[in-house]
């Protein structure tokens, strides 16, 4: 049960009070006050001004607790990426989730978070031993620290395709792939493993994914190599 | 800790825990439009603007509000004021029970106060974080339309009903459907209808305002502060002994007051639907036992002076579980070698507990083998439906206490308030007179709430506390320990002769009623009289064995047993027409009951009586109307069209479109019973007292519409006063497509006594004859046109001469129950590599006699098909081998939201159906019942792939596609 609320206004209060282990950082606390677990003490980050999404170049800095609603609503934001900020969540929901919450929960089957894969975002994490800069899988691997933004290219062309019980369904299988002005295209595909995942093309055999009542491992093995074949074939690449 | 926050343009100061939603803390101050659904946020029912943002207030902490501006919708207008979106909800229709219509009044806030001219797109996305189960959103969305027009400065033209050229009989296309509002209710006018002044028009809601506005209205918008919570100690096992509890350690943490088991409350045996005396067994239950069934089962309660002492207590009970095994599949549960489910000592009036088996019934019209053997062909299909939940957005919640006179109130969420006071009385141990049930709006009900399911609990508690005490289901409790749809194999076997024609027909049935046999027998009758009714056949028979099982316990879900029967009736009979290389629906019309036809099953099933000669017979059928008007408004005809079926732009898709025709009743004929009351007041409104129960469907207005036309006055001066066991005249309750019909005619009769009255009285004021008098516009009129009006009536009987209350009672029971017709017809694109089936428009035309109110009656039509829809396509309990259900929480288990939705469309065939008031019949249910095999026959139309489970999840279609 939470029995503690932090709003601090430094990063490096913040950075201190995360150094708990029954602590848990939050952006609209979405997650985290829905299931609580056994979290005791509750790091919010609203007062730290790390919402806003700039240009930069030819990329995108979006601050970690800039919300999904706003994101979808960003006319920098690259197209896809706009879309799938809508889909990832209903009103009501979309308005508080942060991109930063988004990303830490990891959800297998987020859609943003696939498309965000694909992109090649990189997060910018803070901690007790400064800034780093890591990709979101690294990120995964060792998930600690406080997202505080995330730099996402803002050119290239992208597409997505899903499999769902109903339109707006979180995906069985999300695909996105995403091709940039150099011609690199990079797939990834969500509701395939532990969290969204960047796959070779040819690779997609080598996968085991978890199995549920929405999908077997068989049948989401199945729909990753329709949609993936489909993603790659939009954005122009051979498969 | 304490927050300082701005509410509604006022600063305040609310203590709060760390760990309380913001829900939580505006609920404690107040505000009670923001509302439960869920704790995890998706309903939206909890919705609020927070700086001028529209969210859920279940997922923001208390304490992240602190020094922000938080907007509910009682900061929107001010007593006897109305802000415009709040005045397009009610213009539209776009109210049922109105339990999240403040949340989407504040989204549309949210989006107008961003977008001015929003399109139906944004509109959608804007309402797609408040989960509606009743109206299917076509209306709220049209709602927010119109208010953003109203908005802008312009005038939106009002509401109309939109009369529709019949095509039966007709030459060619007569009427044109272009520039028709989606949301004017389509009538297709019958001239045996006589005219009407009030019924048949689209009068706003009556207990619209409240709803609205977000004044309390719902069991839980009462200060609670005094009160103790509740909370119940499920079973965690599937099937298990309770060997020991040891509740000291509960008892003993500060501000718990009781804890209640087997141990210490009374063992009375009762069966928990809410049906009249005597209850139909088993009577297999007690408020707490020895032995668990379903995960989910209760095992204690307690209260406790919070919710967070009240959940410690529980996990400081000490049960002592001795595991049993467990079946969960009901042909595995009667094969003779499953556990025994319930063998305890004082097990009485099942059929043969030791296999699981509660019920066998059997009924026949003639020797179904000599029928099939008859035939040129026969068709046998099998088909699985599976279990899903009601899902209202207000979950189960029930508050007790005793009143100054030291008699027990309990206030509940229910659809069955007398049987409720009647039920739960031995169970208490108080006579009946003891006990008052208040039903307050519902926030949804769709049969869960025909149920005495926690008001023992309540009850209990505060007879053992002496305080008021309050239990409110959580989303997980509701859809594990409340009811369910009952799962279903079925089997049918048809013999057709040479030309198309049905030589017999046999439903076989093994039905799933899990741990205990509420509505497990009557809900099976129906699925048998609903599946051999709509077609006639020279021979019919039904069979069905109902199963004990250890899943959680499914009960009365609207449609009661037709969904299922009509799921497989209808895909059979599409089969069947594919094999015979006939046209579906030529093939149905060859063989579907009409006008004359006798409804031959029935009285073997509870319908009618043949040892008194009674056989139901059918009086009124739209049915040809309503399938020329579906088919044209589906275009059916694209059917033909390979270019449209199989786009040649997108190959993987595969389009096509489904029939299916229901047929339902209209209450049960010999049992449903309402009553009302109705007086004259002062100024020549009248109160109207009814024991029906208004769920949100609209049936308080349709009621005072019945009354407003027999009295010659309006909607609005009819005020409705529903279901207080104290108050009101009994009524059996809100279920089996009853409230119009029944008490609909006991409304009608009562105002005809009291019209009877008011024209006694103006004949001596107006010296004229009473026969020669009429009512209408508020005053009684002389056929030369003098009048005296029904304030002066009143005032005079009141208070002046020979004074007398106008008033009278009246109730009703019909020995009949009419059939609505309706055709189904969906329209579906299919992915062929993925499975996944996109549902692109449902239509329904439906003959319910008379709709007394096209509005609501549309909205059943609308909201129904999406309920349908969901448990075609993609609703479904889901349990782990150990029985415990791996998706109670919304998300996992998916019903339709706003933004993902396909086309829907009601139309009502008009036919006059001479028992009901003013020709209503019944219109609640049937649109249950179509939807599923439609989407179905769709699929079948597109693809090729013939599936006989549901639901149409892409994993299954892909396998059947692959299979195909």
């Amino acid at each position: 049960m939470i029995t503690e609320y932090y709003r601090p206004e430094s990063l490096a209060e913040a950075i201190d009070l995360n150094a708990r282990t029954d602590s848990v950082v939050i952006g609209g606390g979405t997650i985290v006050n829905a299931q609580p677990g056994d979290v005791a003490a509750v790091i919010d980050l609203q007062a730290l001004g790390l919402s806003g999404i700039e240009r930069d170049g030819d990329h995108l800095r979006i601050g970690a607790t800039t919300t999904l609603k706003a994101i979808s609503d960003g006319p920098a934001v690259p197209t896809t990426l706009r879309d799938l900020a809508r889909r990832e969540l209903p009103s009501g929901l979309r308005e508080r989730a942060t991109l930063g919450g988004t990303i830490a929960a990891g959800d297998a089957e987020s859609e943003l978070l696939t498309a965000l894969l694909a992109f090649g975002a990189i997060l910018e994490i803070v901690d007790r031993d400064g800034t780093r800069s890591v990709d979101i899988p690294s990120f995964f691997a060792a998930p600690t620290g406080i997202i505080v933004a995330v730099d996402i290219p803002g050119t290239g062309t992208a597409a997505t395709e899903r499999t769902g019980r109903t339109p707006m369904d979180r995906p069985i299988v999300c695909a996105v792939s995403h091709r940039a002005p150099d011609g690199t295209v990079r797939l990834a595909l969500g509701g395939v493993s532990d969290t969204p995942v960047t796959v070779d093309p040819a690779g997609i055999d080598d996968l085991e994914p978890p199995g549920d009542f929405r999908g077997s491992s068989a049948f989401r093995k199945h729909l990753a190599k329709v949609l993936a074949k489909r993603v790659i074939a939009a954005v122009g690449a051979t498969p | 800790m304490t927050i300082d926050l701005t509410i509604n343009g006022e600063r305040r100061t609310l203590e709060c825990e760390p760990h309380e939603s913001l829900r939580t803390v505006l609920r404690r101050a107040g505000y009670h439009s923001v509302r439960f659904g869920s704790h995890s946020g998706e309903t939206g029912a909890a919705g609020i603007l927070l700086d001028g943002a529209f969210v859920s207030a279940d997922v923001v902490l208390a304490a992240q509000a602190e020094g922000h501006e938080i907007e509910t919708v009682e900061g929107l207008s001010g007593p006897r004021e109305m802000h415009p979106i709040q005045q397009a909800f009610i213009d539209t229709g776009a109210i049922q029970s109105g339990y999240s219509t403040p949340a989407q009044i504040l989204a549309a806030k949210a989006l107008l106060n961003n977008n001015a001219n929003p399109s139906e797109a944004d509109v959608r996305l804007a309402l797609s974080g408040v989960l509606d189960r009743e109206t299917g959103y076509l209306r709220p969305v049209h709602a927010v339309r119109r208010a953003a027009a109203e908005l802008l400065g312009e005038d939106p033209d009002d509401i109309d009903v939109v009369y529709l050229d019949q095509l039966v009989d007709a030459e060619g296309d007569h009427h044109d459907r272009d520039g028709i509002s989606d949301i004017a209710p389509r009538v297709v006018p019958s001239e045996d209808v006589p005219e009407t002044r009030v019924v048949g028009k689209p009068e706003a809601k009556t207990d619209a305002l409240k709803l609205v506005k977000g004044n309390p209205a719902f069991t839980d918008d009462t200060d609670l502060s005094q009160a103790l919570i509740a909370k119940v100690l499920y079973s965690p096992h599937a099937h298990a002994r309770i060997v020991s509890i040891d509740d000291s350690k509960a008892r003993a943490l500060d501000g718990v007051h009781a804890v209640l088991h087997h141990g210490n409350v009374p063992r009375v045996r009762y069966a928990s639907g809410g049906q009249s005396y005597p209850n139909p067994p088993p009577y297999d239950q007690v408020s707490f036992d020895d032995k668990v069934r379903y995960v989910g089962d209760r095992v204690a309660a307690v209260a406790a002076e919070t919710e967070e002492i009240a959940e410690q207590a529980l996990d400081l009970i000490e049960v002592e579980y001795d595991v049993l095994p467990a079946v969960f599949d009901e042909n595995e549960a009667i094969s003779g070698n499953a556990p025994v489910i319930h063998d305890e000592p004082d097990m009485e009036d099942a059929h043969d507990p030791s296999r699981n088996i509660v019920h066998h019934l059997e009924a026949d019209t003639g020797d179904i083998e000599a029928g099939l053997a008859a035939a040129d062909r026969v068709f046998e299909h099998t088909f699985r439906v599976h279990q899903v939940q009601q899902t209202p957005i207000e979950p189960h919640v029930a508050i007790a206490e005793w009143d100054s006179d030291e008699r027990l109130v309990i206030t509940t969420s229910t659809q069955v308030p007398f049987h409720v006071r009647r039920m739960v009385a031995p169970l208490l141990e108080l006579p009946v007179k003891q006990i008052r049930i208040v039903k307050p709006r519902i926030g949804g009900g769709f049969g869960v709430k025909q149920e005495m399911l926690i008001e023992d609990i309540v009850g209990h508690l505060t007879m053992a506390t002496g305080r008021k005490v309050r239990l409110e289901l959580t989303r997980e409790e509701e859809f594990i320990s409340s009811r369910t749809r009952h799962p279903q194999t079925i089997t049918y076997r048809s013999g057709v002769d040479a030309d198309g024609k049905l030589t017999a027909q046999e439903m076989k049935i093994v039905a799933n009623t899990g741990a205990y046999g509420t509505h497990g027998l009557t809900v099976q009758m129906v699925s048998g009289l609903r599946g051999l009714s709509s077609y006639n056949s020279p021979v019919k028979a039904f069979d069905c064995v109902v199963a004990y099982t250890n899943i959680p316990v499914p009960g009365a879900y609207r449609g009661y047993g037709a969904p299922q029967a009509l799921f497989a009736l209808e895909c059979h009979m599409e089969d069947i027409a594919h094999e015979l290389g006939m046209d579906p629906i030529a093939f149905r019309r060859l063989n579907w009951t009409t006008v004359g036809d006798p409804i031959d099953i029935a009285p073997q099933l509870g319908e009618g009586d043949l040892e008194e000669g009674v056989m139901p017979i059918i009086n009124s059928s739209g049915l040809e109307e309503a399938v020329l008007q579906g088919e044209r408004a589906i275009d059916w005809h694209r059917r033909t069209d390979q270019a449209w079926r199989q786009p040649p732009d997108r190959p993987h898709i595969r389009r096509g479109i489904g029939f299916a025709m229901a047929m339902h009743g209209t209450a049960i004929p010999g049992l449903d019973m309402g009553g009302a009351s109705l007086k004259i007041n002062d100024d020549g409104s009248f109160n109207l007292l009814v024991g029906a129960t208004d769920l949100g469907t609209g049936s308080d207005t349709v009621l005072a519409q019945i009354a407003a036309e027999v009295v010659g006055v309006g909607t609005s001066d009819i005020l409705v006063y529903s279901s207080d066991t104290d108050m009101t005249p009994f009524d059996t309750g809100a279920y089996a497509s009853s409230t119009t019909y029944i008490s609909g005619t006991a409304v009608q009769r009562a105002a005809e006594q009291v019209r009877d009255q008011i024209i006694a009285r103006a004949a001596l004021m107006l010296d004229a004859p009473a026969d020669t008098i009429e009512l209408h516009d508020g005053a009684a009129w002389t056929k030369d046109g003098r009048s005296v009006s029904h304030e002066a009536i009143a005032l005079s009987s009141l208070h002046q001469e020979a004074q007398h209350q106008i008033m009278a009672t009246a109730s009703y029971v019909s020995p009949e129950s009419p059939p609505p017709y309706a055709a189904q017809f969906a329209e579906v694109e299919v992915d062929i590599e993925t499975g996944q089936v996109t549902v692109i428009g449902l239509v329904m035309a439906v003959d319910c006699g008379v709709a007394i109110n096209p509005v609501t009656a549309s909205g059943q039509v609308e909201g129904g098909m999406v309920q349908a829809l969901g448990y075609a396509h993609c609703e479904e309990m889901v349990y782990d081998d150990d029985g415990r259900m791996v998706n109670a929480a919304f998300g996992p288990y998916r019903i339709y939201q706003a933004d993902e939705m396909p086309h829907l469309e009601a139309i009502l065939v008009q036919t006059m159906e001479a028992s009901g008031p003013f020709g209503a019949k019944a219109v609640a249910e049937i649109p249950k019942d179509g939807v599923a095999p439609a989407v179905r026959n769709a699929i079948a139309d597109a693809t090729g792939a013939h599936i006989n489970q549901i639901p149409f999840t892409p994993e299954r279609v892909w396998r059947a596609l692959n299979d195909a």
